[in-house]
């Protein structure tokens, strides 16, 4: 309940303060999100499977998103960012798919 | 991961391969680890509260950061789909004034031969009127055949949309019915209402066939004029002989009738970039030396090569 509530918070904020993205963090803000989404989709299942810990949520979500974001910027740098992006992007996608699907079991019971 | 211990076994069993392993195991190992430490030793309250806020913080940075790359990506759009817009509208509006610019170099063409024969004397012109009927760069009409191809019926693949498709008339093809026409005494060759000349061009670029630069699209007529002989002639050439057998095999279609009273387009003037015309020490309109380049050597009829490549 507060981890929703916090969530929406945090859109709030967003709208209402309409920050702008500096264009040299802009490549990466897509990223980022997919890194956020894979760990916070792994934080639900952890909490439907009754092991949730905030600090392992913590740290996978900000390693998650570092990680994610540096893996682009060494792309770019060394000529695939455009590839990697899409490697990254894959990855994290099964892993959604995958806590996504457990989550349906733990919901539905199917 | 537990290749060396399972190797040992009679039957060997294989460790599963990276993407198995990703699909079967997304949940970080870090949860599972957490809670063995923590029913082995609960933390203190104040730590499990601290966590928590810290916890309470990242999901709002985290809903922050889903507002901000909607709106990111939101203001992103209509600037991309505005530049496509543009970009298309600008191909229009070039292809427009191409067209413009190509009609009125016609209608100038005209006025200038207009404008010359009345300047020649008869004999002169009508000598340069032949050459230029034999280069392609005067209007010519008489009677010939059309070659008729087009691409096989049928749409491309509803559902890839790529993929396969209906088999297609090349751009090969089009070079070699070109080609028997010449070789069947054809004087005068045009694709689709495009003049062939000694320096034309058939080639593809992409899905679409240029002749000289300009696209064409099927159902490709290649007229010719030329004499009564050339419809046998082609049809017994083994371009013909080529076609009507891709024709049966694909489903292609090929066509040749004899048509009377063709008329054939002037072919655009020639670029030359590296030939120039002699200076003649006078200008006198004399006619026999003013179109000596396009003219030399096969006098009305032009070279076979010629509608090649």
């Amino acid at each position: 309940m507060i981890a929703v509530l916090a969530l929406l918070a945090g859109v709030v904020l967003g709208v209402w303060l309409d920050p702008t993205v500096p264009a040299a963090l802009q490549p990466y803000l897509p990223i980022a999100v997919v890194a956020a989404l894979d760990a916070v989709f792994g934080g639900v299942r952890a909490k439907l499977d009754r092991i949730f810990d905030d600090k392992q949520f913590v740290v996978s979500f900000i390693s998650n998103v570092l990680v994610a974001a540096l893996i682009v910027y060494l792309g770019d740098q060394l000529g695939v960012g455009g590839q990697l992006s899409t490697g990254v992007v894959v990855v994290l996608g099964v892993r959604i798919f995958g806590n996504v699907a457990a989550i349906r079991r733990h919901l539905f019971r199917a | 991961m537990s290749a060396d211990d399972r190797g040992e076994r009679p039957a060997r069993v294989y460790a599963p391969d990276f993407l198995t392993e990703l699909f079967r195991n997304p949940l970080e190992p870090g949860y599972a680890a957490a809670a063995e430490r923590r029913r082995a030793d609960p933390p203190p309250p104040w730590r499990a509260r601290s966590t928590r806020s810290v916890t309470v913080v990242v999901l709002v940075v985290l809903g922050f950061l889903l507002a901000v790359a909607y709106r990111q990506t939101m203001e992103d759009e209509p600037g991309r789909s505005q530049a496509r817009s543009g970009l298309v509208a600008q191909i229009k509006e070039r292809e427009h004034a191409t067209d413009e610019l190509s009609a009125r170099a016609d209608q100038l063409r005209e006025e200038v031969s207009r404008q010359r024969d009345a300047a020649l004397s008869g004999s002169a012109a009508a000598r340069l009127r032949d050459l230029e009927a034999g280069t392609g760069l005067g209007r010519v009409r008489g009677d010939g055949v059309v070659v008729r191809l087009a691409d096989a019926p049928g749409d491309a693949d509803a559902v890839t949309g790529a993929g396969a498709g209906p088999p297609r008339v090349l751009y090969s093809d089009l070079q070699g019915v070109a080609n028997a026409l010449w070789s069947a005494g054809a004087e005068a060759v045009s694709i689709n209402g495009q003049r062939l000349t000694a320096t034309s061009t058939i080639r593809s670029a992409g899905e679409a066939i240029l002749v000289d630069f300009r696209p064409v699209t099927g159902p490709y007529e290649v007229s010719a004029i030329g004499p009564d002989s050339m419809k046998r002639r082609f049809e017994q050439s083994r371009n013909a002989a080529l076609m009507r057998d891709v024709a049966q095999k694909t489903g292609l279609s090929f066509g040749v009738r004899e048509a009377d009273d063709l008329t054939l387009p002037a072919a655009p003037e020639p670029r030359l970039r590296y030939a120039e015309p002699p200076e003649s020490p006078s200008p006198s309109p004399s006619g026999d030396r003013s179109a000596s380049p396009g003219a030399s050597g096969s006098g009305t009829s032009p070279s076979p090569s010629g509608g090649g490549r």
